[in-house]
């Protein structure tokens, strides 16, 4: 029996917005508990929501750049459950009228472009934040303490349709939405602060199958590892128990990151019937055409056109891909040092290899004032010209991010410059050969690799300025002589 | 001439001609307190200290003559589910026996601006829920007209509390009634303005999108001065609007139909002569009187016990020992929460929390709340072209005088009857007033309630005002002052 | 329109524990109530459920600029609660 998976995603995408979705608090990021509250976020009696313009234009921007039909007519509701951490045991949230319905994420998975559809996206409010203490285990918790800083923080939840087919499909699509979200500017897009927190429901059914199979829901994942592995696991329990015979039970598991295993959550008795009906206290909402136009004038250039456009720079499918989802800065700088060398691999390879690798490894989050960035441009143009050699061109970079020099100081102080002139290097050779004189019977018995070790030598005593090809041609040619 | 009878308008201008002072008014109002408390309880709480020292103030301002304000050293009473910052709002509930509200409501927010003093906060059936001021943990309150009776409800205190001169006006609040009623049965003038017109800010909520604020005072004039400082467009309310009224005569030139409905079985004969009475008077004066029919409205009960009962189960959730008010412990959050509600709510909160539960429930929405939506909008549509024919609509406000105390405890669905002729109004978010007209045989007060459309509230009052002129309703219960 | 009902499923919805002389006398009373309002099902209807407005006047909702304002201080907020412990309220184990 041929098995095949089928995944459908919700994401819940935390918006940067000043206050929070229903009353006019702070959005913070802070561990003191319980500062950024009001009567209607800790759910005090009396206490009434009302709505956050700047939430609703997010999330109709996202809607918008997902190709969803926008809802013009309608509204919220109550979703009504008991959770500590949920102040009025019900969360405001859109059920039947949701401000975008069928839309369609294009997502890159190497060289091919795949196209997730999108059922609905719409508009809710976060819980607070419990903490467990005790044992440091849920099961043997003695108390929980909570905070309800993020109580109110607007979340849009973006639900896909079930037509994800494996977990590298699944942190495509996530990374895709981060960086929608990001270049859309609604939100930090930062997974390890929770700011993207996702679902998956996952099946498994044979191939031919025209019905999926039973659903297990996986909740409340929030890095890309942690969503490929919990899918991976997932699909290879439920095929093992259908192979098995074995049946699979319609639940909510957990993704235990530790253990790397998804495990039932215990769940709340009768907890599944939500109740939704139209909050009372929010009339309905319409979004006139005009409100839609203005949303509208805020587009930016989204991550798919973006790819288009430095594709025809002439990078692949994946590496534009890859800029795409780089910061801005890095897109930015390559735009500009390919428009000054005309050379995309270089510019790329240079930008997103080299430079981001150092900076890494060194610490260094943003360049340094005095790094032009047209030093870049004259670094590569140094090694088209066969000036410098790769290996010195490293040499450069590592010292101007670190020092406030230009290329061509560095090349000049550090004797860079490579040497050309056959002639002069042939006196090096002779030199060299005269001084290894024992390597040099070694090589002519055969032993072919020590040619190198002849070649370092050669690089060493000349401080690198040695154009390395011209070398080892000239040497070999003196060797066989 | 006893001044704790006096209209508001005549209290101020002896303030003003320094005829009468502030703190004399309030020594006069707290002694009626003292006196019918102990036989009535009005009041959960009486406040005297601040008021001693504010009605100080309110001195200072009349003898330099800088009171601006027609409230200014109004002594009001509070009905204790709206929220006073730093006093207890108990909602007459053992939930909230210990919870102190951190936050003014709109309404005290503006009465403080006006300098008015608060008496006290007034008993309540829990959360506003009953009929007769019988459901509250605190105990009953009494009609002052005579003690075997309930003062009706909700708002029983805050009726009693004027009926014994205890305090000049007081604030109540209107979900199916709960002014009107109480008003009736304590032969004072009640009014639920349009829905929207006064900020539910602060109102401790029972059912959000029937909810209204409003005063209970001894004359049309004083409820007019309370609803203009009340009223207003709140940005903490989403549902409130713009109090725009409308402009529809109060002469006789305006129509009054007179609703069929409400004048058939199950409205006792005192009550009917009530409003034949009133019609005949009006008709004197050159009014035109039709009959007209609202059928629907035969459902009123149907609808709005579910209506209401819906909401409240998800507005009460938040009562659940988390972060306020009584906490009666458990093994886990869950079963402190059940425990904390088993304990915190009374008999009827209970049931319509339970009831509203199951109209929400899965499988069960379409045929009971979806259905009363649907029924409730078809009311909407009716009283609206019912009011291209007339101005104003006339029938009893209550179909019978007051009960007894504990001649409807035991029967739930005989005590949701009484509120037949008052539900309408907030179904479709009418302004509506009853006001005091005769005596019956019992010599209890009876009333008549007069309706009219949307945003048309002063032409109600203004229309009141003419019908309390012509019937000279001067009873007050005696015995207290 | 069917009126069986369970009453203890609908007072786990509502997290009230209840006592069995309050699920038969809560039953009983539900029961007469449903039976009263089972008169809407007789009601011909014209209004469609789309058409339906939250509020009685129609109103629109009006969405309010991202401004923050300042409300209750950490004290105000956490003042009312039954425990809490270093800024946080504090409740028995909640576990999902
Ligand atoms: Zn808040």
């Amino acid at each position: 029996m041929s098995l095949k998976p089928t995944i459908g995603i919700e994401t819940h995408i935390e918006l940067n917005t000043n206050t929070k979705m229903f009353c006019r608090c702070a959005v913070v990021d802070t561990d003191e508990p319980n500062i950024s509250l009001c009567p209607t976020c800790i759910g005090l009696p009396g206490a009434l929501p009302v709505p956050n313009k700047k939430a609703i234009q997010f999330i109709t921007l996202l809607a918008l750049s997902t190709g969803c039909e926008i809802t013009s007519k309608g509204m919220f509701h109550r979703k009504n459950y008991f959770y500590p951490d949920l102040p009025k045991n019900y969360q405001i949230s859109q059920f039947d009228l949701p401000v975008g319905l069928n839309g369609e994420l294009e997502i890159v998975i190497d060289e091919n472009k795949d196209y997730i559809q999108i059922e609905r996206v719409h508009m809710e409010e976060d819980t607070g934040k419990s903490s467990h203490s005790g044992s440091g285990r849920i099961e043997s918790a003695t108390s929980t303490a909570l905070d309800f800083n993020r109580s109110g923080v607007p979340l849009v939840e973006i639900v896909t349709k079930p037509v994800i087919s494996s977990s590298k499909q699944a942190v495509a699509y996530i990374e895709e939405l981060r960086q929608l979200s990001i270049d859309l500017n609604i939100s930090e897009g930062r997974l390890e602060k929770g700011n993207l927190r996702f679902d998956a429901n996952i099946s498994v059914a044979p191939e031919d199958s025209t019905e999926l199979g039973t659903k297990v829901e996986i909740k409340n994942m929030n890095s890309l590892r942690s969503l490929e592995r919990a899918i991976d696991y997932e699909i290879q329990r439920q095929t093992k128990a259908l192979e098995e015979g074995v049946e699979i039970v319609q639940e909510t598991r957990h993704w235990d990151e530790n253990k790397e295993i998804t495990s039932t959550m215990r769940s709340k008795e009768g907890s599944a019937d939500y109740r939704y009906f139209s909050d009372p206290d929010l009339p309905n909402m319409f979004l006139s055409e005009e409100f839609i136009k203005g949303v509208e004038t805020l587009m930016p250039l989204l991550p798919k056109a973006q790819r288009e456009e430095l594709m025809t720079t002439g990078l692949s499918l994946s590496q534009s891909n890859i800029l795409s989802k780089s910061e801005e800065w890095i897109k930015k700088l390559y735009v500009k040092i390919f428009d000054q060398t005309k050379d995309s691999v270089a510019s790329y390879n240079w930008i997103t290899g080299e430079l981001q690798g150092q900076m890494r490894k060194a610490n260094i989050e943003v360049l340094p004032e005095w790094f032009n960035e047209d030093y870049l441009s004259e670094i590569i143009e140094l090694i088209k010209s066969d000036k410098i050699s790769f290996t010195s061109a490293k040499i450069i970079l590592t010292e101007i991010l670190t020092t406030d020099t230009t290329p061509s100081k560095v090349a000049e102080q550090k004797n860079l410059f490579q040497e050309n002139d056959s002639e002069k290097i042939s006196e090096m050779i002779s030199q060299i050969i005269k001084e290894n004189k024992d390597i040099v019977e070694r090589i002519k018995s055969g032993e072919d690799k020590l040619v190198g070790f002849l070649v370092g030598q050669l690089m060493k005593q000349s401080n690198g300025s040695v154009n390395p090809g011209m070398a080892k041609e000239l040497l070999l040619k003196e060797l066989e002589d | 001439m006893d001044v704790s009878n006096l209209s508001i308008r005549e209290i101020n201008s002896l303030f003003t001609k320094k005829e009468l002072k502030p703190s004399e008014l309030y020594s006069k109002v707290f002694e009626n307190a003292a006196n019918s408390e102990a036989a009535l309880h009005a009041h959960l709480t009486l406040f005297e200290e601040e008021n001693i020292k504010k009605a100080a103030e309110s001195d200072k301002r009349f003898s330099s003559g800088k009171s601006a304000s027609l409230l200014d050293g109004i002594p009001i009473a509070i009905k204790d589910n709206i929220n006073i910052k730093n006093y207890k709002t108990t909602c007459s509930s053992k939930m909230l026996s210990n919870y102190t509200s951190p936050y003014d409501a709109t309404v005290i927010e503006k009465l403080k601006e006006q300098n008015t003093l608060f008496t006290g906060k007034t008993n309540l059936d829990e959360f506003a829920m009953g009929s007769s001021t019988e459901n509250s943990a605190f105990g009953l309150t009494k009609n002052p007209w005579n003690t075997d009776y309930v003062p009706g409800g909700s708002s029983g205190g805050s009726a009693a509390s004027v009926g014994a001169r205890s305090s000049i006006a007081a604030l109540g609040s209107d979900t199916g009634g709960s002014i009107r009623q109480p008003a009736s049965f304590c032969g004072l003038v009640g009014f639920k303005p349009t829905y929207g017109t006064v900020s539910r800010f602060g109102l401790v909520a029972f059912a959000s999108s029937l909810d209204q604020i409003g005063p209970i005072t001894k004359t049309v004039d004083d409820s007019r001065i309370i609803f203009s400082s009340i009223s207003g467009e709140d940005n903490r309310d989403a549902t409130s609007v713009i109090n725009n009224q409308l402009d529809i005569p109060s002469d006789n030139t305006a129509t009054i139909g007179v609703i069929k409905e409400l004048m058939e079985d199950g409205i006792s004969d005192e009550a009917k002569n009530e409003v034949n009475k009133v019609v005949e008077i009006l008709k004197s004066k050159g009014y035109k009187v039709k009959e007209i029919s609202i059928p629907i409205i035969k459902l009123s009960i149907s609808i709005y016990y579910l209506i209401a009962p819906a909401e409240c189960s998800a507005n009460l959730a938040r009562f659940d020992g988390v972060r306020y008010g009584l906490r009666v412990d458990g093994k886990t959050s869950y079963e402190m929460m059940e425990n904390t509600r088993a304990e915190g709510f009374g008999a009827e909160v209970k049931r319509r929390i339970l009831l509203g539960t199951y109209a929400l429930s899965a499988g069960y929405y379409d045929e009971y709340y979806g259905k009363a939506l649907q029924a409730r909008k078809e009311m909407i549509d009716e009283f609206a072209k019912t009011f291209k024919d007339v101005d104003y609509l006339i029938s009893p406000t209550t179909p019978t005088q007051a009960f007894k105390s504990g001649e409807k405890t035991s029967n739930p669905l005989e005590m949701y009857m009484s509120d037949l002729c008052t539900i309408p109004a907030n179904l479709a978010g009418l302004p509506a007033i009853s006001i005091p007209t005769g005596l019956s045989k019992d010599k209890l007060p009876l009333g008549v309630q007069i309706m009219s459309k949307p945003l048309s509230d002063n032409p109600l009052l203004d229309f009141s005002e003419i019908i309390e002129k012509e019937v000279q309703f001067d009873g007050q219960p005696k015995g207290w002052l | 329109m069917s009126n069986e009902f369970n009453i203890k499923n609908i007072a786990k919805l509502a997290s009230i524990n209840l006592s069995k002389e309050e699920q038969d006398s809560l039953s009983n009373d539900l029961s007469i109530i449903l039976e009263h309002v089972n008169a809407l099902s007789d009601l011909k209807l014209h209004a469609q459920q789309q058409e339906i407005f939250i509020h009685p006047l129609e109103k629109e909702l009006e969405l309010q600029e991202d401004e923050v304002k300042k409300s209750l201080t950490h004290d105000e907020a956490i003042s009312n609660a039954p425990e809490s412990k270093d800024g946080k309220f504090v409740v028995p184990p909640s576990m999902e």
